[in-house]
């Protein structure tokens, strides 16, 4: 392994989280500086629904497609969200497991597992970027960074794709290309809007919060049909 | 550097003290995904149009936001669409966006993966821009009549005593019983009931129908002289200061009255505005019991205090669900259960309960005529979902949905009728024999109840005209036509007719000149009068002149029975 790309898996990523990491808390501070609003009044709505209920539905919601009409008329988008976010997951992950725990990367199924899935996440991330840029309403809520964080995490798909089997012996420049653009991933990460997960729970705890004590969440009994 | 105008300055300053944790969250989480694209009834109807999207509409606050509160925003402007605003004119674009194009009515927020409620930061723009004066007309008259009132219709304290006193003698006489009356103030009742200055202006029936259930159901009761108006256009208006004192002017009048229970006619709005966010503006913990009338009619049946035979509410119903109960209050299946023991033929409308759609009227969108065009075309949606149902009724808990529902019934033509379930509960009462209500006396009243009666209309369109005076006809009144200002005075002052009602906004002599010179002529100024709008907001044509108010006012479009029945509260017809 060459000085460059052994710099790539360690040093840089070391960097790279901790700046992230120095965001991160900065931005968790600005928000909670912040000061929550109270819901003062009584309960409402059904005796089964709660402040605890709601926020515990409001935070499973996303994995409940059947709960908001958005996902369950969209089931093919919502699909793909989840083979994007699940390809995030396992390209984040091998970041680590390359450098820390090579190992792990070694049996035959856990290459093609990893292949196959962030391999998925990739064509998902091209059709997400032609919606994006085909569609009149996407691209009139559309910012640079809307444009530039899915082409960023679509490439990087592409370069983790490569880099799975991690032989470097049979050349790094792809690995290294990875590395980087994991480095800059983190390192961008906080000032896009791909730091949404950091205030998914933040949103999602305090409509909950605010549904479940008007007992709105759980939400109940609507269908688009009969 | 661009110079900032005053306005648009203040807007940005008073956005810091607007911000809570939850808002900036909704502000900062918006991924553009676009799921909730199709969530809104007006993207549904304008599918070319991406300024209705609620993502696209979100933007226009969280623009502002990102560039003067968000450091991505003031580092990086551009890449992450933050920008500032500098010119009246874009407060003007930000008023068409925030009043026009959305009704609040929070079908996106249940629909965003992220949890964004993006109606709650509209509803902070809009308490924006009322800050800095950019609201529509509509908005600012009825947030004036209810800071300076106390009711958003402007209902004056004796015109509303005086009702309640005309329906309780109405009671008595129709139950023949000393007893069956309105109280007023009355202290320690179990309940204090309150209404919507709606019931009071166009729609008495309600308050004696829930008069006859209280009567019936041997309760306790009592209307309050003051703090009677539940409803709250701080909700609409997004003024904060407005949602707040108008809550704690009804919560203070039911301590004074020591009653144990705030009831809530039926309203989406109201009961909102005073069971779920009065207590937040005003910054009080509630420490009593507030419910909609809804679940004390339900425990009246349940427990057996009255009885109903359904029998008697003929025709197919299907039910509305008001976006404030049901997607703010979580008041779904109670109206549903209600409504199963009062009709027979009950047909669900879909989506429902949470998913339900606006009745397109919402978040103030009545008063607001400037955007009727649009309202009336997004509500395609919702006459579409009527139409499916196959009902001949649509019942509803919330008087802007029976208002937005009428308009629209009309609009698209569907041969449907809005009712609420107050309505439908006291027609279907059973009524105890000792105060079994007798039969309607005299045939004559039933047939002609205005016969002889002088009424001149004036009105600068031909339909309206000949829709008013078939009624009134119908009804036994002698009527004259007037087209224009002029006429109506010179027709006045040969025929001294006994009512007039009055359009505002004609061609030449508008209804306020008509008004004011009829008010200062000895000769016909005790002419009384009626206002019949389509045009609310200029309201202040009439109101803002220094002669005696008008004894009646209506807003466009009238039904027959609404017209009827307000002419004859006027002309004291029994």
């Amino acid at each position: 392994m060459s000085e460059s790309l052994h710099f790539a898996e360690h040093r840089l990523q070391e960097i790279a989280l901790l700046v992230m990491a120095c965001v991160y808390a900065i931005r968790i501070f600005w928000l909670t500086r912040y000061k929550a609003g109270r819901d003062r009044q009584m309960p409402t709505g059904p005796p089964d629904t709660n402040k605890k209920k709601g926020i515990l539905y409001s935070l499973m919601n996303i994995m409940m497609p059947w709960a908001m009409e958005s996902t369950r008329k969209h089931f093919i988008i919502y699909s793909q969200f989840i083979v994007f976010h699940l390809g995030v997951t396992f390209a984040i992950l091998m970041s680590f497991l390359i450098p820390y725990a090579p190992d792990t990367m070694k049996p035959v199924w856990v290459i093609y597992l990893f292949q196959v899935v962030i391999g998925a996440a990739f064509i998902v991330g091209i059709f997400r970027i032609i919606r994006r840029f085909s569609k009149k309403v996407m691209r009139a809520i559309s910012t640079p960074d809307d444009y530039f964080s899915l082409i960023l995490i679509t490439t990087w798909f592409l370069t983790a794709f490569l880099s799975v089997p991690n032989k470097p012996e049979n050349g790094e420049t792809i690995m290294i290309i990875y590395f980087w653009l994991t480095a800059f991933f983190l390192i961008y990460v906080p000032f896009s809007k791909i730091s949404h997960y950091l205030y998914y729970p933040f949103t999602r705890y305090y409509l909950g919060r605010t549904m479940g004590h008007r007992g709105v969440f759980p939400l109940r009994g609507s269908r688009q049909s009969k | 550097m661009k110079e900032r105008s005053y306005k648009a300055n203040l807007l940005i300053e008073g956005m810091a003290k607007k911000l809570n944790r939850q808002m900036v969250g909704s502000l900062v989480a918006c991924v553009h995904c676009g799921m909730c694209t199709e969530s809104c009834h007006y993207v549904l109807t304008n599918p070319d149009d991406p300024t209705y999207a609620p993502a696209y509409k979100a933007d226009r606050m969280r623009k502002i936001f990102k560039r003067h509160y968000d450091w991505t925003g003031r580092v990086f402007p551009w890449w992450v669409g933050a920008k500032s605003i500098f010119t009246d004119e874009e407060l003007e674009e930000l008023k068409d966006i925030s009043f026009g194009k959305c009704t609040n009515c929070r079908r996106c927020s249940i629909n965003c993966p992220m949890g964004v409620d993006f109606a709650t930061f509209n509803r902070a723009l809009r308490g924006l821009l009322v800050s800095v004066g950019v609201m529509p007309e509509g908005v600012a008259v009825v947030s004036k009549d209810q800071w300076e009132i106390g009711n958003q219709m402007g209902v004056l304290p004796e015109d509303y005593i005086d009702t309640l006193d005309w329906l309780s003698e109405e009671m008595q006489s129709e139950f023949d019983d000393e007893t069956a009356v309105i109280p007023i103030d009355k202290l320690d009742a179990d309940i204090v009931y309150t209404i919507n200055p709606r019931e009071v202006k166009y729609d008495p029936r309600t308050i004696s129908d829930a008069a006859k259930i209280f009567h019936i159901a041997g309760e306790n009761w009592t209307m309050p002289s003051e703090g009677w108006d539940m409803t709250n256009f701080g909700l609409f208006s997004g003024d904060d200061a407005l949602g707040g004192a108008v809550a704690i002017r009804v919560y203070e009048k039911l301590k004074e009255l020591r009653g144990k229970k705030l009831v809530i006619s039926e309203c989406g709005h109201g009961y909102r505005s005073t069971r779920c966010e009065g207590p937040n503006w005003a910054g009080i913990d509630q420490d009593f019991i507030m419910e909609s009338s809804v679940f004390t009619m339900l425990n009246y049946i349940k427990e057996g205090k009255i009885k109903v035979d359904k029998s008697k509410n003929t025709g197919s119903y299907t039910f509305h669900d008001s976006c404030n109960n049901a997607r703010s209050c979580g008041l779904y299946e109670e109206p549903r259960e209600l409504l199963n023991l009062v009709v027979s033929d009950f047909r669900e409308m879909y989506p429902n309960r949470n998913e339900n759609y606006c009745c397109t009227g919402g978040g103030g969108a009545m008063s607001m005529s400037e955007y009727t065009s649009r309202r009336l075309k997004s509500a395609k949606v919702k006459a579409d979902q009527l139409k499916a149902t196959g009902a001949n009724i649509v019942v509803t808990s919330c008087h802007n949905c029976v208002d937005g529902l009428t308009d629209l019934i009309k609009h698209y033509d569907l041969k449907m009728e809005v009712k609420q379930l107050v309505n439908l509960v006291a027609n279907a009462l059973v009524i105890p024999e000792k105060i079994t209500a007798p039969e309607v006396p005299t045939v004559e009243i039933k047939k002609a109840p205005l016969a002889g009666r002088k009424i001149l209309v004036v009105d600068d369109e031909p339909d309206i005209l000949v829709f008013f005076k078939s009624v009134l006809e119908d009804n036994g009144a002698i009527v004259f036509e007037a087209s224009n200002g002029e006429d109506a005075i010179s027709i006045a002052l040969k025929e001294k007719p006994e009512l007039m009602t009055l359009d505002i906004n004609m061609p030449g002599k508008d209804g306020g000149w008509v008004f004011e010179n009829l008010r200062r002529n000895p000769e016909i100024a005790s002419t009384k009068v009626c206002i019949i709008t389509g045009r609310p907001e200029l309201r202040r044509l009439i109101y803002d002149r220094p002669v005696p108010m008008p004894e009646g006012y209506l807003d466009k479009p009238v039904d027959p029975d609404t017209l009827l029945f307000n002419v004859r509260k006027i002309l004291e017809v029994g």
